[in-house]
């Protein structure tokens, strides 16, 4: 019995400082982004202290590493490879993508990607967060291309499609008091040809 | 040496408390109704999320990038690569997988076969969070985390159906508080960070993160005309909110301030579920809450 309390307090020593480590992690990486109520200058001192424990967690490591397969394998079956820091520091914008089904008769038809309730809706929209967010380019772009594909799909008859990403601004108060309301804008407009066609 | 001796029978008694199996009834109740919830919520859109090609985004390029960072996570693609050497085309093995996990669920609900329902719940549930990562949010990684728990905590409780019909027993029933711990210890850095990083925000203070919240698309489901009418009470409310929850490690511990914290949190988080339209992820909060801290959850004589 005892050792069998060891080996948990042991285990859960490992599982506290992993789930500190990862919150903390991206914490920091909240505080060097910005913008917080901290000083600027805190913000290298927080992107170092981030790479420090990105470093420990492994992963600055090659993806091949041992070290690195198995603390992210263990995170991630545990669910702890991510922070808490829902909606903070800051509330993130929010994103809408709109796609023009050009066929070839001339008319153009509108679609945004559909899916059958809200659950699934709000799925949806962490996609659509999730390109806007993205620093990766090419991601964004595969990203949005799947996204045409599964509409084209459903619209075999279109000979073209535009993709068009655009980001909602959201009124402040007092903006909306005054009468302004969310007005879209364009980010990024994808033309996708016959070739691409799924 | 004294002093050692008893911090350390201090924190052996801490870690290893006399708990009841109660906290796991309503753990598994919870989480086995959380699982068959999400299940039903997804029934019409399953394959179209997670499906490869034909999906509404190719679940292969997420488990691309899982493999970058973890070759051995389990999901959904090997599943379908399985099926495959039987026949088996990847619509039919989604599906089969959907209802794998909605037996699951189910099963964890009224405690039959209570280990392996939980093993299958937590695998399937992290499979389909891994592959559609792009579509995933903050409920799949807390029920991934709850289901991680159940599964490793001292199974069947006494509610269940293994226990009063198949008259299965708790191997480690003496673990009970342990498991216990690790989920309140857990909610306690959870809430800590969640706050402190919202703190950190000036718009936390000013109202201008909880107008953003309740007014962003597609969470926002209250009026904003209504909200300009409470809108003094939006800046209280941004700073109740991270205050409450890096108050949370601190109070909730407290048999005078647990209630009442406790109260605040399940409210907190049934006012986001109604609000703002996460009914889930609300849901699978105050389960876990519950169960960790809830006094009922430590009384034998429950239910």
């Amino acid at each position: 019995m005892l050792r069998r309390k060891r080996l948990c307090l042991a285990w859960l020593v490992l599982q506290l400082l992993l789930i500190v480590s990862f919150a903390a992690r991206d914490t920091l990486r909240s505080i060097a982004e910005g913008p917080t109520i901290l000083p600027p200058s805190l913000k290298s001192s927080s992107e170092k202290a981030e790479s420090v424990l990105s470093t420990a967690l492994g992963q600055r490591l090659r993806t091949s590493n041992p070290y690195r397969e198995a603390v992210s394998t263990y995170a991630n079956l545990a669910g702890i490879e991510v922070g808490y820091g829902y909606f903070g520091p800051n509330v993130p914008g929010t994103y809408k993508l709109t796609f023009e089904l050009h066929y070839p008769d001339g008319h153009v038809e509108y679609e945004i990607p559909q899916v059958s309730n809200a659950a699934a809706g709000l799925r949806v929209s962490r996609l659509l967060d999730e390109i806007g967010q993205t620093t990766y380019e090419q991601l964004r772009q595969i990203l949005v291309r799947m996204l045409a594909q599964s509409v084209w799909r459903q619209h075999p008859e279109a000979k073209t499609v535009r993709a068009v990403f655009e980001a909602i601004r959201l009124p402040a108060l007092n903006e909306f008091q005054s009468g302004k309301r969310e007005s879209d804008q364009v980010l990024y407009t994808y033309d996708f040809t016959v070739a691409e066609r799924p | 040496m004294n002093q050692l001796s008893t911090l350390k029978e201090r924190l052996v008694a801490f870690f290893f408390q006399t708990a009841t199996d109660t906290w796991l009834t309503l753990l598994r109740l919870g989480l086995g109704l959380a699982v068959i919830l999400y299940a039903l919520s997804l029934r019409n859109d399953w394959n179209y999320l997670l499906a490869g090609a034909t999906g509404l985004i190719n679940r292969n390029l997420a488990e691309a990038i899982l493999s970058l960072d973890t070759r051995l996570t389990p999901r959904l693609g090997w599943f379908v690569a399985l099926g495959e050497r039987f026949g088996l085309t990847e619509q039919m093995v989604l599906s089969i997988t959907w209802f794998c996990l909605l037996g699951a669920g189910c099963m964890l609900f009224v405690g039959f076969a209570c280990r392996f329902s939980a093993i299958v719940a937590w695998s399937l549930q992290l499979c389909a969070a891994k592959s559609g990562a792009f579509l995933a949010y903050g409920v799949d990684h807390f029920m991934t985390i709850g289901l991680f728990y159940l599964m490793l905590s001292p199974l069947p409780d006494r509610w269940s159906v293994d226990w009063k019909l198949r008259k299965r027993r708790p191997k480690t029933p003496e673990l009970l508080g342990f498991w216990q711990r690790v989920l309140q210890l857990h909610l306690c850095l959870i809430y800590f960070f969640s706050g402190l990083t919202k703190c950190l925000g000036s718009g936390w203070w000013n109202g201008s993160s909880a107008w953003r919240a309740l007014i962003r698309p597609p969470f926002n489901i209250v009026d904003p005309e209504l909200l300009v009418k409470w809108k003094y009470l939006l800046p209280v409310a941004g700073i109740c909110i991270w205050a409450l929850e890096i108050g949370y490690p601190f109070f909730i511990w407290s048999s005078r301030t647990r209630i009442f914290w406790l109260i605040c949190i399940c409210a907190l988080h049934a006012g986001i579920g109604l609000a703002m339209g996460m009914y889930l992820f609300a849901f699978v909060m105050i389960i876990l809450n519950i169960a960790a801290f809830a006094p009922l959850a430590n009384c034998s004589k429950m239910l």
